[in-house]
């Protein structure tokens, strides 16, 4: 049975498999470091490793509060990787919402789904395309060319 | 640079923390404002001025600039750090001196793989100080591979 942790930053609503959520931290105290790529906004230390903390709200233009809340440590194929979310995550069987997987390629950047929830839209992340794109300089190509759609 | 010897200097650009074998560092000049000369700058080779010290004026080199650090500290409110080097003594204007502290209290810290590309260019190595990343910062990236007149 599968299931899925769902989260929102500012109006940006997020979806990740329950197997790659390692931890959900609350609060967690974050470090600027030089020249981090766009996407991510800081570090935290987890277990005396260096996690790169990325913030969607600000990657697909739905700016958050700023206020503290959670970061969501997901395993990543390059490593984890940190998903700053506001307080607001709950963790759901796959039954009780709709999920579809039929995103149009190029159209929504490191989306591949979406789950509604009680009818609430949330974007199933493709964690490992989105890790990768965002640090090795292909986002801002992206963001260019208009290929990131914005969800609210 | 590895950390060898007994004992770091910290210091900080902004909020970010930096340690510094100290067998490298020769002063810490607090107040070092009325002996800084900003006319001898050379802004092309990242000299931002030059301080007289020991009747010798040594460049001195901003971090924070080829960091892309910001910093809401004036030049009079910064500190110098006076650095040996292969062809005599410069210095580094750095916004605070934080403490010295034991190497023995650094914990090494991987880059992670996602961040390597970017920071490769700028620092190689991290250590965690009370679970707080501390870059260690490698002068001869700053400073040393041209000769310098000033």
């Amino acid at each position: 049975m599968s299931r899925f942790g769902l989260f929102r930053i500012g109006g940006f609503r997020f979806a990740v498999a329950l197997e790659q959520i390692k931890k959900i931290l609350q609060n967690s105290k974050t470090y600027k470091l030089p020249h981090l790529p766009g996407a991510v906004t800081a570090v935290l230390v987890d277990a005396g490793q260096l996690i790169p903390l990325f913030d969607l709200g600000q990657m697909f233009g739905a700016e958050s509060q700023g206020t503290p809340g959670y970061q969501v440590l997901v395993e990543s194929e390059y490593g984890p990787v940190a998903l700053a979310a506001d307080m607001t995550g709950k963790i759901v069987t796959e039954q009780k919402g709709e999920l579809s997987v039929t995103v149009e390629q190029g159209t929504d950047f490191g989306i591949t789904g979406k789950f509604v929830y009680q009818s609430e839209e949330y974007n199933l992340l493709d964690i490992d395309f989105l890790a990768i794109e965002t640090t090795q300089g292909f986002w801002r190509n992206q963001l260019d060319a208009g290929g990131v759609r914005r969800h609210k | 640079m590895s950390v060898a010897s007994n004992r770091i200097l910290i210091f900080r650009l902004g909020e970010i923390g930096f340690l510094l074998d100290l067998a490298e560092v020769v002063e810490v000049v607090d107040q070092g404002v009325d002996a800084l000369d900003p006319g001898r700058s050379d802004i092309g080779r990242g000299i931002v001025s030059a301080l007289l010290f020991r009747q010798t004026w040594i460049p001195v080199v901003d971090p924070a600039l080829k960091l892309d650090i910001f910093s809401t500290m004036k030049l009079k409110e910064k500190t110098v750090v006076v650095l040996r080097g292969t062809e005599g003594n410069w210095a580094l204007l750095v916004d605070r001196v934080s403490k010295l502290s034991a190497a023995e209290k650094f914990q090494p810290c991987e880059i992670p793989f996602l961040l390597k590309i970017v920071a490769l260019g700028f620092y190689s190595q991290i250590q965690l100080l009370d679970n707080e990343p501390i870059i260690v910062f490698e002068p001869e990236r700053y400073y040393g591979s041209v000769p310098l007149l000033v």
